[in-house]
């Protein structure tokens, strides 16, 4: 009888974990579009910052590497099919034949990197959890990111290596804001949300 | 959420979708593979042409045809500056054809043909454990809460600038990724409930 009841609750489990992978999946990637809909933040002196890449990192520190990835997947695949999802409203097919598909493709690759960083990494408290969404956010949502779009510069706008390297660098300052911000909303839901497993 | 497609039928819509995703992907690789201008110079009178052909279908793609003007002016004018005029061209015109292509598929594909594609092409990873069948669901799901959670910002926003005066800004984003994270756990119970899944 108990074996039963146990095999019931497994199979539960089972049928819940992938529900909810469903819907973390599907609610996250629709959260990175509404992301790409909200008009550029300004930061003090007038720096404007664009949030979908920030989303990239959040994507890693909540859902962990596996959900992570399908997260991106799925909103790349929803762009292909010719919804307008990305900032200024652009999708289809063409954009990942433009200069800043590289940054596009690094998305998935960024978030599973973050992921698999922030599960390795401590969280036992909300300041330490957003410690380590910052480290995690920069090695993945940052470093992994512009390595695939400096790829993309060189092999499709032709750009040497050096150029797109310094290219690239002008992002830097802001993303390593949205490293911060990404910290600040992991604390903030630690806080909120204290049985949240961070990391996936 | 409307997509870019076009309602208005074109000679182009006609033509099956897994027709023009080879088509795409087979005019991608060749083009990077070949630095010959005169091949180059044909494949992209030949794309812009297939683009006129559409007509008034291709006044939706403005944006995206402004988009495009700009990274090729950009891009020319760099190399033109470091004196690289033949590599402007040849960045300038792949850029040119396979964009054009890509932009001619969107708007003359229904989302639910290409997604079909997706399905078919996805299918042989079930035997690795991705199960491209659910992914129909997850757009789905995606495109519901895309809206949903884009009027949950609107709100938040308005409380914020209402308390403060202030745009909300990044304040804002904690809790509306709290709200998705709760909005979601609910969407898995009542996914376990209708779907044994």
């Amino acid at each position: 009888m108990f074996d039963f009841a146990a095999d019931a609750v497994a199979s539960s489990f089972l049928m819940n974990t992938s529900s909810l992978s469903i819907a973390l999946v599907s609610l996250f990637a629709a959260l990175i579009a509404v992301f790409g809909m909200i008009p550029k933040i300004d930061l003090p002196l007038g720096v404007p910052i664009t949030l979908q890449t920030l989303g990239v990192m959040l994507a890693g520190c909540m859902l962990g590497p596996k959900r992570a990835l399908q997260a991106l997947l799925l909103f790349l695949a929803a762009v292909a099919l010719g919804l307008p999802l990305l900032s200024g409203g652009r999708g289809g097919l063409g954009v990942f034949f433009a200069p800043a598909s590289g940054y596009l493709i690094g998305w998935p690759v960024g978030a599973f990197v973050t992921g698999w960083m922030m599960a390795m990494l401590p969280k036992q408290s909300p300041r330490s959890a957003a410690m380590s969404a910052f480290a995690a956010s920069a090695i993945g949502g940052l470093l992994v990111v512009h390595v695939f779009g400096v790829v993309g510069l060189v092999n499709i706008a032709n750009l040497s290596w050096d150029q797109a390297i310094m290219g690239t660098l002008v992002f830097v300052p802001g993303d390593l804001i949205k490293c911060g911000v990404c910290a600040t909303v992991v604390h903030t839901v630690a806080r909120g949300l204290p049985d949240w497993r961070f990391g996936g | 959420m409307k997509s870019l497609y076009s309602e208005q039928h074109t000679w182009l819509h006609a033509v099956p979708a897994y027709a023009k995703l080879l088509f795409l992907a087979l005019l991608g690789t060749g083009l990077f593979l070949t630095d010959q201008l005169m091949v180059l110079g044909a494949s992209a009178m030949v794309c812009i042409a297939i683009f006129a052909t559409l007509g008034w279908v291709t006044a939706t793609a403005k944006p995206l045809l402004m988009g495009l003007v700009l990274a090729c002016l950009l891009i020319a004018a760099f190399h033109l500056f470091m004196q690289h005029p033949v590599l402007a061209a040849i960045t300038v015109l792949r850029l040119v054809s396979t964009t054009l292509m890509g932009f001619a598929l969107t708007l003359t594909t229904r989302y639910s043909d290409l997604l079909h594609v997706f399905e078919r092409v996805l299918s042989p990873l079930k035997s690795v454990g991705l199960p491209a069948d659910r992914l129909a669901l997850q757009l789905a799901l995606m495109l519901r809460f895309t809206e949903h959670f884009f009027i949950l910002w609107r709100r938040l926003d308005d409380a914020h600038r209402l308390r403060t005066g202030k745009p909300g800004g990044f304040k804002i984003l904690a809790p509306l990724t709290i709200q998705m994270l709760v909005a979601a756990r609910r969407v898995a119970d009542t996914l376990h409930v209708r779907l044994r899944r």
